[in-house]
């Protein structure tokens, strides 16, 4: 089942001789469950291809479905709220809230939809993250695994159709590292959830379904250019 | 780039907008301390015109004789000196000029300098023998003018012929109590005494000292000198007063609060510049850590925040030094349309170097002091902290929101707010500062009301009394002067003594009766009671005073003549600003009651006034109140006196502007400093966590519940800062309303519900706006760009 459809995106930062077309003309796909990771040189585009599929920044041309929903046609508000109940995001510098403690950084997605959220399925991923000790700890009083633990607990709890993460493991060591992709992967596999992580480090594509690579903007498939 | 701090400018440049909050403060205080010190200086300087008008520029008088009148001469201290003597001043001594008793004056021609309010407007001072200046209203009462010659007649019977060679301007002393003047020089002053009295003129000379020159040293060493006994010497207390060298206990104790409230005034401003300066240093944070990461040492990181702050003062003070000259001019050029005449001595385009100088110091340095801790917290970070992307912006939280009594934006909003106790301090006691600054202030408001008579709406402009104390003026009177079309009221009052028995004891009570107009006008000052029941005949309304009243309801029995009569207190009256009798005094100074006409007919018997007080329509002329003049003197015949009061309230009325200017305008810049500081405050801390706000929009959260955060956290710091304030504010506002109003007039303390219904309105006004700025930041903010 597709999940995700990006067609023909396209996006271009400054103008005239400044003008530097970071994504161009980038048209993929991805089923239910698939786990893809997205490698490329600094300034190849990665990042900004990500930010396009999840809405955080706005494309000049093209399409992003996601359940069949063009993220890039809808209003500022309503793609807000159509990003917390679909895509979870997990960054390099985690950006939880410092004033929340573990648990309430777990379920903010679900508190900014005033929703109430289900008790066994909290005590489930904190037990899945292994912060089940840790739970009314502030973000300040953690360690950087267990932080982005935490970042992976909020992006995972709203059971979003689609987990973007932009270089997970790049502030981590390396025993933290291979816990956060196993933590992915294993999300991945039993939410049957679709993950687009961006990274440098080759060692940890070896999880995923799928590998792209980003050079100067264009996307392809390693083993042939997507279409 | 030379030098490492070369980069300061070049930083500046790329940051300008970043900046600009800090800039926008050091103007705001800057302008703010300028205009508070320029406003004072300024009201200083039109009291100072004023006094000087009303009672001229002279700092001490001393009775001197011949001898000491040399010696004093030959003081170097001495700028200006004057002789002057007087005959007649109590308009009751026998000398006459037609049938009018005249006052003389004697006195070197060197005072016209000293008393500019007896500006000789046509003709010469007279300078030699058997020659004199008469004032305006012997003009027009004896038909003379120059060249005429002018006959007194003395006690003795004698007469005395005068050349008139000038007439002076009246001044509001003689305008009030209607008198005729004559003003002679030293030489026929001096013989006419010595006719007289059959001894030397006794004579006072009135000093005016050099500039700087220790007034009451000098006064000390002049007398010690030339024997002059401290009963000889006399004070002009208003000028000596606002030359700040007035040693009188009161002046001293309001020089004491005059400097508190000024310290507490520049104390708000300071913490304006503080709290924005501590946030955008606090904001770059790791800017400061990666130049020391970059080798730069703690000691230059210092250096480099202290430039940046000197960078911003020198475009800041100036911007906020002539923002403040500006408002100052349009004060002064108010005050003189408000009071043409009283106020053509102050110049529009003054510049109060005071004000200007308190500006420039405080704005270096508080921008210096405020500099100092966060240039230190910045060079405190470790290097490894700040290429870490951990130095945060944003103190580390210690505790978690409360997500569960509020909804998580709101919840997150209050915790910003509350999260830190010392912010939370800073910031509502800030806002609490304000309102208690505002509370205390508007005391001095009440105060104004009270201390200022003829500001009221029912001062008279000019007012005929019969001199023998009867109610001998027709009743219909007032309505026929009411008629004419320059005057805009009139109104009578009769009065009569009545005896008011109570406890085995018998004292005397003035009865004074009111209309309907002016039991209007004694509505605000009706303490207890009712007034409908006084206006209706029910009952009298007391004068407040201190000592034993009777109760609103109780009855007293009231000996009229022969007479006896039972009425009830309908009520208490604060104070009774009407006057009777002579020279405006109520007489007997005893105790003092209000009833209506038909009660009075009925307790005296008489219809008659006894007083009836005119009001002016704007530009009325001398000629229409003479027509008005003879017009009751016709009515009432002889026995009638009279009381021009257009000077004296002009003059009161001058002094009620300014002060009112100056108390409304600091009331103004204590609401501006609650409102940019709130302002402030919410912008510097929605710009402190733009990065989490960042964070939050990716993971969710919608523009209109991160505006809701931001109101959370608004209202708190308000809710806080209110209820503080409040704690503060009204035992300070009850206090100072004791100790300015109460306890001279009796009025009880109230809530003051409209001075907080303002200062409330403002700070909401500010939060509202205050939300507004960021709100819009939000909405326009990119999340790729901010996390």
């Amino acid at each position: 089942m597709e999940i995700l459809k990006v067609d023909n995106l396209r996006k271009v930062y400054g103008s005239g001789e400044a003008k530097v077309e970071a994504v161009k003309n980038v048209s993929f796909s991805m089923q239910k469950g698939e786990f893809g990771a997205v490698v490329g040189a600094s300034g190849s585009g990665k990042s900004t291809l990500l930010n396009c599929i999840g809405g955080l920044d706005n494309a000049d041309s093209g399409r992003v479905y996601l359940n069949g929903k063009d993220i890039l046609a809808m209003g500022e508000n309503e793609r807000t709220v159509f990003r917390r109940q679909n895509i979870g995001f997990i960054f390099q510098a985690f950006h939880l809230i410092p004033e929340l403690d573990v648990e309430q950084n777990i379920i903010f997605p679900l508190l900014l939809d005033y929703r109430k959220p289900d008790r066994e399925q909290v005590e489930e991923l904190l037990e899945v993250l292994g912060l089940q000790d840790r739970r009314r700890h502030l973000p300040g009083q953690l360690s950087g695994g267990q932080q982005q633990r935490v970042a992976i607990g909020r992006a995972l709890v709203a059971r979003p159709a689609l987990i973007l993460a932009d270089e997970p493991t790049g502030n981590l060591d390396s025993q933290s590292s291979q816990d956060v992709m196993d933590l992915l992967c294993k999300a991945s596999r039993r939410y049957s959830q679709t993950v687009l992580m961006i990274t440098h480090n080759m060692n940890l594509t070896s999880a995923a379904d799928r590998v792209f690579r980003v050079t100067d903007g264009v996307l392809e498939e390693l083993g042939g250019v997507q279409q | 780039m030379t030098h490492y701090l070369d980069l300061v400018t070049a930083s500046a440049k790329q940051h300008k907008k970043q900046s600009r909050m800090t800039r926008l403060c050091i103007v705001l205080a800057v302008f703010l301390v300028t205009v508070i010190f320029s406003m004072a200086d300024m009201e200083m300087r039109s009291q100072m015109a004023q006094a000087v008008k009303s009672d001229g520029s002279w700092h001490v008088g001393f009775g001197v004789d011949e001898e000491q009148w040399a010696l004093l001469a030959a003081r170097p201290e001495v700028e200006k000196l004057a002789r002057y003597g007087s005959l007649n001043y109590h308009l009751r001594d026998g000398w006459f000029m037609g049938d009018y008793e005249t006052g003389i004056c004697g006195f070197d021609r060197e005072l016209l300098d000293i008393f500019p309010a007896a500006e000789i407007i046509e003709g010469e001072f007279p300078s030699g023998p058997g020659e004199t200046v008469i004032n305006e209203l012997t003009r027009i009462k004896l038909g003379l003018g120059i060249g005429d010659t002018a006959v007194l007649r003395t006690p003795r019977g004698d007469l005395r012929e005068y050349r008139i060679t000038g007439i002076a301007s009246d001044t509001a002393l003689t305008a009030k109590h209607d008198a005729c003047m004559m003003f002679l020089n030293l030489e026929d002053f001096g013989q006419l005494y010595r006719e007289d009295t059959g001894e030397a003129k006794e004579l006072v000379a009135f000093v005016v000292y050099r500039p700087f020159c220790n007034i009451q040293k000098a006064t000390e060493e002049i007398c010690c000198q030339l024997g002059i006994e401290q009963g000889m010497v006399r004070q002009n207390v208003k000028v000596i007063t606002l030359m700040f060298q007035s040693r009188d206990s009161y002046m001293m104790g309001f020089y004491f609060v005059a400097a508190v409230l000024a310290v507490l005034v520049m104390a708000a401003g300071v913490l304006m510049i503080t709290s924005s300066m501590n946030s955008d240093i606090a904001r770059r944070t790791e800017f400061f850590g990666m130049l020391r990461c970059l080798g730069a040492t703690g000691k230059q990181v210092i250096r480099f925040v202290r430039r940046e702050a000197l960078g911003w003062c020198k475009s800041a003070i100036p911007a906020g030094v002539l923002a403040g000259v500006a408002v100052t001019w349009g004060l002064c050029g108010m005050l003189r349309l408000l009071s043409p005449g009283l106020f053509d001595g102050m110049p529009v385009l003054g510049i109060s170097l005071p004000g200007v100088g308190a500006g420039v110091v405080i704005g270096l340095t508080t921008v210096f002091l405020a500099a100092k801790r966060p240039a230190r917290r910045a060079a405190g970070v470790s290097p490894l902290t700040a290429v870490s992307g951990n130095a945060g912006t944003v103190q580390a939280a210690k505790r978690a929101a409360n997500t569960w009594l509020f909804r998580v934006d709101t919840a997150l909003g209050v915790h910003h707010a509350i999260g830190s106790r010392k912010t939370l301090f800073l910031v509502t006691g800030s806002f609490a500062f304000s309102i208690l600054l505002f509370l205390s202030f508007s005391t001095a408001i009440d105060f104004m009301y009270h201390a200022i008579t003829p500001l009221r709406p029912s001062a008279p402009d000019y007012y005929g009394y019969s001199g023998d104390t009867s109610n001998s003026m027709p009743g219909e009177l007032a309505a026929e002067l009411g008629e004419y079309p320059f005057v805009k009221r009139a109104f009578g009052r009769s009065c009569g003594e009545a005896v008011w028995q109570t406890e085995g004891e018998q004292r005397v009570l003035t009865v004074i009766s009111y209309d309907e107009q002016q039991f209007q006008w004694a509505k605000k000052g009706l303490l207890e009671g009712s007034l409908p029941d006084a206006v209706e005949g029910r009952g009298l309304l007391l004068a407040w005073h201190e000592g034993d009243l009777p109760s609103v309801g109780d009855s007293v029995f009231l000996l009229c003549g022969e007479d006896g009569r039972e009425t009830s207190v309908a009520g208490i009256l604060s104070d009774v600003p009407f006057t009777y009798g002579t020279g405006g005094d109520t007489g007997s100074g005893g105790e003092l009651a209000i009833c209506s006409e038909d009660l009075f007919r009925e307790l005296f018997g008489e219809t008659g006034y006894a007083v009836i007080d005119i009001q002016f329509r704007p530009g009325v002329t001398d000629a229409q109140v003479q027509e008005l003049r003879r017009t009751v003197e016709s009515r009432c015949g002889e026995g009638i006196a009279f009381s021009d009061r257009r000077i004296s309230n002009r003059e009161v009325k001058g002094a009620g502007y300014s002060l009112a200017v100056f108390l409304y305008g600091f009331l103004a810049v204590i609401a501006l400093i609650a409102f940019f500081n709130i302002v402030n405050c919410i912008a510097m801390s929605v710009s402190a966590r733009m990065r989490e706000y960042g964070a939050m929009r990716a993971v969710g959260m919608t523009v209109r519940q991160l505006v809701r955060m931001v109101w959370g956290e608004a209202l708190t710091y308000t809710f806080f800062g209110v209820i503080f304030g409040c704690l503060g504010g009204l035992p300070l506002n009850r206090l100072l309303f004791g100790w300015l109003v109460t306890e001279r007039w009796g009025d009880a303390w109230e809530m003051p519900g409209r001075e907080l219904l303002v200062i409330l309105s403002v700070m909401a006004c500010a939060v509202f706006l205050a939300v507004r700025g960021p709100a819009r930041q939000i909405r326009g903010m990119s999340v790729v760009e901010t996390l």
